[in-house]
This record gives C-alpha cells, sequence and structure tokens, in this order.
C-alpha cells in the first residue's frame, strides 16, 4: 500500500519517542518509590503524560497515513493497547491522587508498546471483512476496556506487594480501602468496555458472517475474561469479595486479557488471526 | 394426631425441595457452573473442534483420542452436556430474578426517591438469561442454505423455496492486486415469481424475502470437455475440490484440484500465484479410475489430457461465487437482550454504586 513517507517518518519517530518516555516514566516512578522527594513523582507523571500524548500523535499519523483507524493488526492493537491503558492510568492516578500506581502500571504500559516495536509495522490495506464501520467501536471498547483490566492489575500488585514494600513508597500507597475501591472501579470499568466490544464484535460478526458467534478461539477466550470478571464483581457485590483475594482475581483476569489478545494470536487460529 | 404425624414429613418433603430450590438459584450454584464452562471454553479453543475421529486418534493418540471423543470434547459446544450447562445457568438465572423480583420492588417503592441503580443488577441478570435463550432460539429456528455457481447460473435456494441468480460477480484489486472487495449482484425469485434484485458483498448483505443473502467465498471453477475417441460426450462445469467423469465410464473420473491463474513454481517444485490475474493459468487435476490415484499434474486452459480412449479438457476457467441465505427470527431478541444487559451493567455500576452503598453501610456501623 503507497503510503506517505513524512507521516510514516512522524509516525515512527513519535513512536520511538513514546517508547522512550514510558521507560523514562517508569524510571522515575522506581526512583520515586525509593526516595523521599515527591519531585520524581510528579516528573514520573509529566514524562508518562508526555509519552502519551507523542504516543497519541502517532496513532493519529498513522491513522491518517493508513486512512482508516489504526487497529487492525498484531503492532496497531498492541500501540493502541498501550494507550488505552496510559489513558486509564492517567485518569485514576488524576482522580484517586495516586502516584506510585505508576510504579507498577507503567512497567505493563512499557512491556505492550515493547511488543508492538518488534511487530511488523507495515501498512497493509485491509481485507473486505475489515472494512466495516463496527471496526472502530469493536476495537475502541476492547482498548478501554483492556485499559481498565490493566489498571486494575497494577493496583491489585500493590495490593499483594503492599506488605512486602517500606520506607517512602510504603507511606505512599494509600490505604488498602482505598486499593480495593480502585481495583473494583477499574475491572467495572473494564467489564462494561468489555462486554460492548463483545456485542459489537458479534453485531459486526452478524453483518459480516450471519452468525453473532462463531466459537472462535479469540471469542471464546473472550468469554472465558467475561466469566472471571463476572464472577469477581459478583463475588464482590453479593459477597464482599475484598482486600487480597480480590487482588488475587484481578490479576488472574488480566492474565486472561493477556492470552486474549496475545496468545490466542500467537498459538490458535482462527476467524481474528488477520495475518 | 394423624395430622400431626404427617406434618413432620411435609416439612422433610417441603425442606428438601426449598434446599433444592435455593441451592439452585443460588450463588454457589451460579459459579460452579460457571467454572465447568470456563474449563469446557478452554477445551474447546486448545482441541480442534470438529475433525474426523481417526484426526484425534492420530493427532492425540488412542487413549486421549478416545477420551475426547468419549466426553464428546471434538465438538464442545454443540455436545448434550455444553447445552446442558447453558439450560441450568439459564434455570440458575431464572430461579435467581424470579425470588429477587419482590424485594427489587419493595426497594423501589418504598424509597421516597426512584432510584432506577436499584434495577441494575436484575437487568443484568433478565439481559444475560434473554442473550442466552435468543441464542439457543436462534440456533434451532434459524434457517441457512448455500448456492455457488457462476454470473448467469440459476438454481434453487436449498428449501426455503427461493431461486437464485447470480448476474454478476466480481472482485475488484487495489493497484497492489489485494482484494478490496467481492461483489455478487444477486436476483432472487420467490415460489409466486416475485423478484428482488441487489448486490452482496464483504459486510454488507443483501436482503430479500426474510432472508439476509451473504458474499461467503469465491474460487475458480473450468469448462470440462470430456471426448471419446475424439467424440464430444460431455461438457461440465466443475468448481475446484470437485470431479467430472465420462457418463457411461463413471469409474474414470477427473479431480480438480486447484487453480493457479498466474502459476509459479519454487526452486522445492511447490506451486504458487505471483497474481490474481490470468497470466500463467493453469490447473492442478488428478485422474482416478475405481477410485484409485493415476496421475496428478498441471495443464493449461485447453490443453488436452489424454486417458486411454479419453480426453479431457480444461478450457475457460472463471471465478465462482458462494453465496449463503441466513434467517434469523430471534435477532431482534438478541439485539434487545444485549441493550438490556448493558443498561443493566450501567445502572449497577455507575447509577447506584454498589460500592459506594457498602461504604456507607460500613460508615453507619462504625458510627453507631
Amino acid at each position: 500500500m503507497q503510503t506517505n513517507p513524512i507521516l510514516s517518518s512522524v509516525e515512527s519517530v513519535a513512536f520511538m519517542a513514546a517508547l522512550v518516555a514510558y521507560l523514562i516514566a517508569a524510571a522515575f516512578y522506581f526512583i520515586y518509590g525509593a526516595a523521599k522527594k515527591d519531585r520524581f513523582g510528579r516528573a514520573a507523571w509529566l514524562m508518562l503524560l508526555m509519552g502519551f500524548l507523542v504516543h497519541t500523535a502517532s496513532i493519529v499519523a498513522r491513522g491518517i497515513n493508513a486512512g482508516r483507524l489504526p487497529m487492525t493488526n498484531q503492532y496497531e492493537f498492541a500501540s493502541a493497547f498501550a494507550w488505552g491503558i496510559a489513558l486509564c492510568f492517567l485518569i485514576f492516578v488524576k482522580k484517586f491522587r495516586f502516584d506510585v500506581l505508576g510504579m507498577f502500571v507503567s512497567p505493563i504500559i512499557f512491556l505492550v508498546i515493547g511488543y508492538a516495536s518488534m511487530q511488523s509495522k507495515e501498512i497493509h490495506a485491509l481485507m473486505p471483512a475489515l472494512q466495516s464501520s463496527w471496526l472502530g467501536f469493536h476495537v475502541s471498547m476492547a482498548i478501554i476496556g483492556y485499559g481498565g483490566f490493566g489498571v486494575a492489575f497494577g493496583v491489585a500488585m500493590v495490593y499483594l506487594l503492599k506488605n512486602r514494600l517500606h520506607g517512602p513508597l510504603a507511606q505512599r500507597i494509600p490505604a488498602e480501602e482505598t486499593l480495593d475501591l480502585i481495583i473494583y472501579r477499574a475491572v467495572a470499568l473494564g467489564f462494561l468496555f468489555l462486554t460492548m466490544c463483545m456485542i459489537t464484535g458479534a453485531i459486526w460478526a452478524k453483518r459480516a458472517w450471519g452468525s453473532y458467534w462463531s466459537w472462535d478461539p479469540k471469542e471464546t477466550w473472550s468469554l472465558i475474561t467475561w466469566i472471571i470478571y463476572a464472577i469477581f464483581l459478583h463475588m464482590r457485590l453479593r459477597r464482599g469479595l475484598a482486600g487480597k483475594r480480590a487482588a488475587i482475581f484481578a490479576a488472574v483476569g488480566f492474565l486472561c486479557v493477556i492470552f486474549t489478545y496475545v496468545g490466542v494470536n500467537t498459538l490458535l487460529s482462527g476467524l481474528h488471526s488477520y495475518k | 394426631m394423624e395430622n400431626q404425624t404427617r406434618q413432620p414429613q411435609n416439612n422433610s418433603v417441603n425442606g428438601t425441595a426449598g434446599k433444592l430450590l435455593r441451592f439452585l438459584r443460588g450463588m454457589p450454584f451460579s459459579f460452579i457452573l460457571l467454572f465447568i464452562i470456563i474449563a469446557a471454553c478452554v477445551l474447546g479453543s486448545v482441541i480442534p473442534q470438529g475433525g474426523g475421529e481417526s484426526m484425534y486418534t492420530q493427532q492425540y493418540g488412542a487413549a486421549t483420542g478416545g477420551v475426547i471423543l468419549f466426553l464428546q470434547l471434538d465438538r464442545v459446544f454443540t455436545c448434550w452436556w455444553f447445552i446442558a450447562l447453558a439450560a441450568l445457568l439459564c434455570l440458575n438465572l431464572i430461579l435467581c430474578s424470579v425470588s429477587r423480583f419482590p424485594a427489587v420492588c419493595r426497594a423501589w417503592k418504598s424509597g421516597g426517591k426512584r432510584e432506577f441503580g436499584l434495577w441494575g443488577s436484575w437487568l443484568t441478570h433478565l439481559g444475560l438469561l434473554l442473550l442466552i435463550v435468543g441464542f439457543a432460539a436462534g440456533q434451532m429456528l434459524s434457517r441457512e442454505a448455500v448456492a455457488y455457481g457462476i454470473p448467469g447460473s440459476t438454481q434453487p435456494l436449498g428449501d426455503t423455496g427461493l431461486m437464485l441468480t447470480i448476474d454478476a460477480f466480481d472482485v475488484s484489486l487495489r493497484a497492489d492486486d489485494t482484494v478490496e472487495q467481492y461483489t455478487a449482484a444477486l436476483t432472487v425469485t420467490n415460489a409466486s415469481g416475485e423478484t428482488r434484485t441487489g448486490t452482496a458483498s464483504v459486510n454488507h448483505p443483501f436482503d430479500a424475502f426474510g432472508y439476509s443473502f451473504y458474499q461467503d467465498s469465491m474460487g475458480w471453477a473450468t469448462w470440462v470437455d470430456i471426448r471419446e475417441g475424439g467424440e464430444l460426450v460431455k461438457t461440465d462445469l466443475i468448481c475446484t475440490g470437485e470431479y467430472t467423469y465420462p457418463d457411461d465410464f463413471p469409474s474414470l473420473a477427473l479431480l480438480f484440484n486447484k487453480f493457479y491463474p498466474d502459476l509459479v513454481q519454487g526452486e522445492d517444485g511447490s506451486l504458487a500465484t505471483a497474481s490474481p490475474h490470468l497470466n500463467n493459468p493453469h490447473s492442478l487435476y488428478s485422474i482416478y479410475f475405481n477410485g484409485n490415484l493415476m496421475a496428478m499434474n498441471l495443464a493449461r486452459p485447453g490443453q488436452p489430457i489424454t486417458v486411454h480412449d479419453y480426453e479431457f479438457t480444461m478450457y475457460d476457467p472463471v471465478e465462482y461465487t458462494l453465496i449463503v441465505a441466513k434467517s434469523d427470527p430471534t435477532a431482534w431478541l438478541v439485539g434487545a437482550a444485549s441493550a438490556i444487559l448493558l443498561a443493566g451493567l450501567f445502572l449497577s455500576f455507575y447509577v447506584r454504586p454498589w460500592e459506594q452503598n457498602r461504604r456507607k453501610q460500613h460508615a453507619d456501623q462504625s458510627d453507631s
């Protein structure tokens, strides 16, 4: 596919800048965790915000260059996945004033965008099945949903490691009730968007193939993830699931998310294997 | 006295039934079902589905393959026990929804301010229930028929009572030869002779007479002339994967394996096509006699293939399209169920956050 070389360069430079910014942000967050001064926390947050902004520029440049939403292959989705986690992180940090969360979430963002950097960045024209306005809705919902689950995972890690942390870091970690609340809120956000992702995917599948659901491995693993988080929410709302068990549940759920995204695409084949 | 002796018995029956009912509508039962469904889904995604018996014994060995077949893990999502699990989950959702309905109504009426969020959890359960029921009903009530052919062909569409004419079929290519779209122009005629015309392309089905017509896939077909002693005895049109044979000598057959519009051969002998254009067209064919493979080779269009007294000539390769017609009378139910489910989740999480209630309860308890 013919592409604009200037836009390709903008995308590439912005992507690398985002990758580096997320790495520096993660490093600052670790220093912040160990140091007594708050300025490292502010620097880390600013670096992550900068990373998010240049990452957005990279995605926009690719979208313009490709003439479509850049969310259709492993590189594009991984990049958008990292972007979604960064967005959810920025919102949750702002809302709950919980800077040290960055120490646990920024490495996840870096790992996901790092995975994206290892994928082919070539822009391909879309195959007919992917030429649908439902693509944007479906994948956007997945990105925000996965972002929510990513934040929940990060907070769950904070919760599980809380007692092993010492010094300034331990003092900056909010009370267990607050961590618990953030995990729930992040999972609830992720669950709502995962549900919308699955419903928009089903509507799209109906338009493209004539059936909502084909038990394709991606669909099946999305359902597994959905059930796990549904059990989590049920147990929390009805049985008061909280604390360590809730944190473990949120962490296991995110492992399912990762498998649904990476494992299914690489290990299992199906309708979602657009190669 | 009699009554007194009977009373404990009745209580015991009611007690057992009550316990069973409580178990069936309870959360532990739903969790047991959901964990089994998760396990089934994992197995169904890892074990190839819908293969033949021999495939499983070859791939997994006789013992494991036997277990897979015995437990129907070769068709997890359509086997009786998976359907039974879904049915039990529906039962659990029904009993849970029915038992909670009065309490939700009371709470709704008792509060001074109407809290729509009270319905969140209940609507979520209802939406999920309707979604499963709608999907299952769709599996049972939906109708499907498949037809394939080249432009100009007309054929009955399964048992739908409809006739399908493929007026045209176009594969639009981009400059780099990647496919932009597959489009079939169709005419559908019903038993009364009414006709509807339209186009079906990927993501854009054509709707007519209660059916949606999907552009499903495409392939290559070829005309074949069969001559015996130089005399034309049969002209046939076959698609890739199909046979043709002389009507008076059916034990001799030609199989049209594959078509390469622009054949290129790798150093290792592998065959591929360089482009979708007919620059170097070749057909890969096989000759069978009494069911045994006699020969396999490539032939250009028009190149005769001689076998004993017979001569097969493949010519005029043409693209065929495969159209799938589907009707699903439950689509509205699935759509409504999805909307209810989303509304329920939104109400649960954002209109009346349970977490806030829990915290309020904790605070109240602390104050008291």
